[in-house]
């Protein structure tokens, strides 16, 4: 199951789920699916999340057990 | 987003779907005689007062129903441009495509759907074909296995959509 910190990192950048969805072109509703872990992104989606967050796809998304809450 | 037209499309179609069935039971309960003799063929129809109140009821209700969702479809499509909902359209209307997440849920729900249709027909085929149905009950049968498919369909897109702080 992928993981990440789109909730984190969007909270660090002030952005609510809107902004972050009008920056990527999603809906608010894709960002809460998201962040909740009920929807994987595609590449595209997941680099342009990455993007707007201004990190790193793999510092975004991880597989569970990767332990990157350790980091 | 949960004020989405197209999220509350499936219990529209469930309203329309009930008021066919009280519609149906207004039309089929009416005692039918059918005469037939060497030079004569004819059906007498009696329509009794209930079942006439029925008809006529269901109607009136289904004409006030219509126009509100017209009225509705005109307001979605006026204030979504972009996701203009088509009556004419062959694909179903109640379909969220505007992002990958929407397209996923609404996979999700059709699934459900799909799932629910391999069993539902098979199984309400072959009571029609095992009892002596009547016809009314054959189009009750029909309707409940529509109404269950929006019920199913809604159940499954609400639960994604309950609000929450962003």
């Amino acid at each position: 199951m992928l993981q990440n910190r789109v909730k984190e990192l969007r909270a660090r950048h002030g952005f609510t789920q809107s902004d972050l969805g009008k920056q990527v072109d999603v809906t608010r509703q894709t960002i809460a699916f998201i962040e909740k872990g009920e929807f994987s992104p595609s590449v595209l989606l997941a680099l342009k999340l990455a993007q707007a967050l201004q990190t790193k796809v793999d510092d975004l998304f991880w597989l569970e057990g990767e332990g990157k809450d350790e980091n | 987003m949960k004020t989405d037209f197209r999220l509350k499309y499936p219990l529209w179609m469930m309203a329309f779907i009930a008021l066919l069935g009280v519609f149906a039971y207004g039309i089929n309960s009416p005692s039918t005689k059918r005469v037939n003799t060497s030079s004569n063929q004819s059906v007498i129809v009696e329509i009794g007062a209930f079942e006439g109140l029925l008809i006529f009821g269901a109607m009136v209700v289904y004409l006030v129903l219509i126009t509100i969702f017209f009225s509705q479809v005109k307001k979605h499509n006026k204030e979504k441009p972009n996701q203009k909902i088509s009556l004419l359209s062959i694909r179903p209307l109640e379909y969220l495509e505007q992002d990958e997440g929407m397209t996923h849920i609404t996979r999700v729900a059709v699934q459900k759907v799909y799932t629910y249709y391999t069993w539902a027909l098979p199984v309400f085929t072959t009571i029609i074909i095992i009892m002596p149905l009547s016809r009314l009950v054959i189009i009750f049968g029909i309707l409940a296995i529509a109404f269950i498919q929006y019920l199913i369909y809604y159940l499954e897109v609400r639960k994604h959509f309950k609000e929450e702080a962003e």
